[in-house]
């Protein structure tokens, strides 16, 4: 009680690269919302805290985190013993997996089937890490995953890599994209990837109210309501 | 600047001696700041071979894609420039009107947000290759700046050059290429300079295009290590060396026309 209480004396500042639906992105009235977003809240609620969400570029917001400007990072941020070895992760709160877009009318069910060509996705995510080692795929990397899936509609690039959650929502909800993609396939891989919040190495006080705030969100059944929200599901 | 402007002048016309530009000394701002980015690269990579070698040892080909699409962008930008300089000094209202409504609208949007239009906007309609995209979007920026210079410089040449060569039964076109032009050289040649120097620094903005010059590689391997510091330190240290480079190019042939024909 007393760290949540001390938390409720100052607003936590939560970093989100507001470009990655549904996850975490603006909406039309310019606010910051999404999956990710209510998690927060929700977890703000449970432990009393005040929040405040900012719009952050992915490249660069874990420079951010180092550098204090804000105190945590909520941004589709996937669990990577290499980012653990620099920073802290909460419990997991959402599963996922690396799905490929594909022009509708393309072939190919596998990375394997993608040889010679070049897929597209956000710099610095596990998307693009995956593809870079799968052989003889070409990777370009882009600073939002909109420009990706921009390039790909203009036919720039072959497929898109992106979290299946994203993948989806530009495939099935995107106005503009629902007919002219299709989501190929999911790529297998022999380890689940899951998403955690992002706290500064040592920041124990904060990952212990973060963990916390999940274990009552997941109990009281709020992450389901969410999932149903957000990911319809 | 209107000193030496007025300097050039006189000393066209009169065919004055202009005392040489070259510097003697050793020791100047340029050489300081290259044995410092130099051996600041070195000290790095001796010392701390893990991350700047392997950052280093990652940018190369980056470094490649900036050198071309800088190289290509000046060999573009020159005849855009000449073009739009002359336009807008033409008698010829039309040509005139084209000239400098090319020169208002490019230099009032910039550069980042022209690159998104070539790249994204139009590329719903006509498909360019990425470094063809780059290199046309810097080129047609650079070129209505660089029209401006080309135009300062063809104006500052006295009208009694052109007065002459026309006396002398040249007809217009001549007296440009032959006469006007090889002289205002010398006046365009330090500010066309600066164009070049700033234009390779901004190709660096060509990193939005998902195009992978040295920024961008430098971004690449940050995303992966989080070594944000030794790898913009690394990129901002070749950026220099780079840029160093350049402008003493142009020095030199600064000082190649600065000496007078008998």
């Amino acid at each position: 009680m007393t760290a949540s209480f001390a938390f409720a004396q100052k607003s936590i500042v939560i970093a989100h690269d507001a470009t990655w639906p549904p996850m975490e992105f603006v909406d039309q009235n310019k606010n910051i919302v999404g999956y990710s977003v209510d998690y927060c809240d929700a977890i703000a609620k449970e432990m009393g805290l005040t929040v405040e969400h900012r719009s952050v570029a992915w490249d660069g917001i874990f420079a951010g985190l180092v550098g204090r400007k804000y105190d945590m990072i909520s941004s589709s941020v996937s669990i990577t013993p290499e980012r653990q070895k620099k920073f802290d992760f909460s419990d997991p709160y959402f599963e996922v997996t690396q799905a490929v877009i594909l022009p509708a009318d393309a072939s190919g069910d596998s990375l394997a089937d993608l040889k010679g060509k070049t897929l597209g996705g956000q710099l610095g995510t596990t998307g693009v890490f995956m593809a870079k080692r799968a052989e003889d795929v070409n990777t370009k990397e882009y600073d939002e995953i909109g420009f990706a899936i921009e390039a790909l509609y203009t036919g720039r690039i072959d497929g898109v890599i992106c979290d299946d959650a994203i993948a989806a929502d530009y495939v099935l909800r995107n106005p503009k994209y629902a007919k002219k993609f299709k989501l190929a396939f999911i790529v297998k891989s022999d380890k689940p990837e899951y998403y955690g919040f992002v706290v500064k190495k040592g920041n124990k006080e904060l990952l212990e109210t973060l963990n916390k705030g999940i274990a009552a969100v997941k109990a009281k059944g709020i992450e389901a309501d969410l999932r149903k929200k957000w990911i319809g599901q | 600047m209107s000193v030496e402007k007025k300097e050039v002048r006189i000393a066209v016309t009169d065919g004055m001696l202009i005392p040489s530009g070259k510097d003697k000394s050793v020791v100047t701002a340029w050489t300081i700041s290259l044995i410092f980015a130099i051996s600041s690269i070195i000290y790095l990579c001796v010392t701390k071979p893990d991350p700047y070698l392997d950052i280093l040892k990652f940018l190369p080909d980056g470094i490649l894609v900036t050198f071309e699409v800088t190289v290509s962008a000046i060999l573009l930008t020159i005849p855009i420039g000449l073009a739009t300089g002359m336009g807008r000094l033409s008698e010829n209202k039309i040509i005139n009107l084209i000239a400098s409504t090319y020169v208002e609208i490019i230099r009032g949007i910039p550069l980042l947000v022209q690159l998104f239009f070539i790249y994204y906007a139009i590329g719903e309609f006509i498909q360019l290759p990425d470094l063809a995209a780059a290199v046309i979007a810097m080129s047609v920026c650079y070129g209505a700046y660089m029209g401006e210079v080309f135009r300062a410089g063809i104006d500052a040449i006295d009208t009694g050059q052109t007065e002459a060569a026309r006396s002398l039964g040249l007809n217009k076109t001549e007296t440009m290429f032959m006469v006007i032009l090889p002289q205002s050289w010398r006046t365009i040649l330090p500010p066309v300079g600066n164009e070049f120097i700033a234009l390779l620094k901004d190709s660096s903005l060509i990193s939005i295009l998902a195009v992978s010059e040295l920024l961008r590689r430098g971004r690449e391997y940050a995303s992966v290590t989080f070594n944000y510091f030794e790898c913009y330190l690394m990129v901002a240290l070749i950026y220099l060396v780079i840029t160093l480079l350049l402008s003493k190019a142009v020095s030199i042939m600064e000082n190649k026309l600065n000496y007078y024909d008998d």
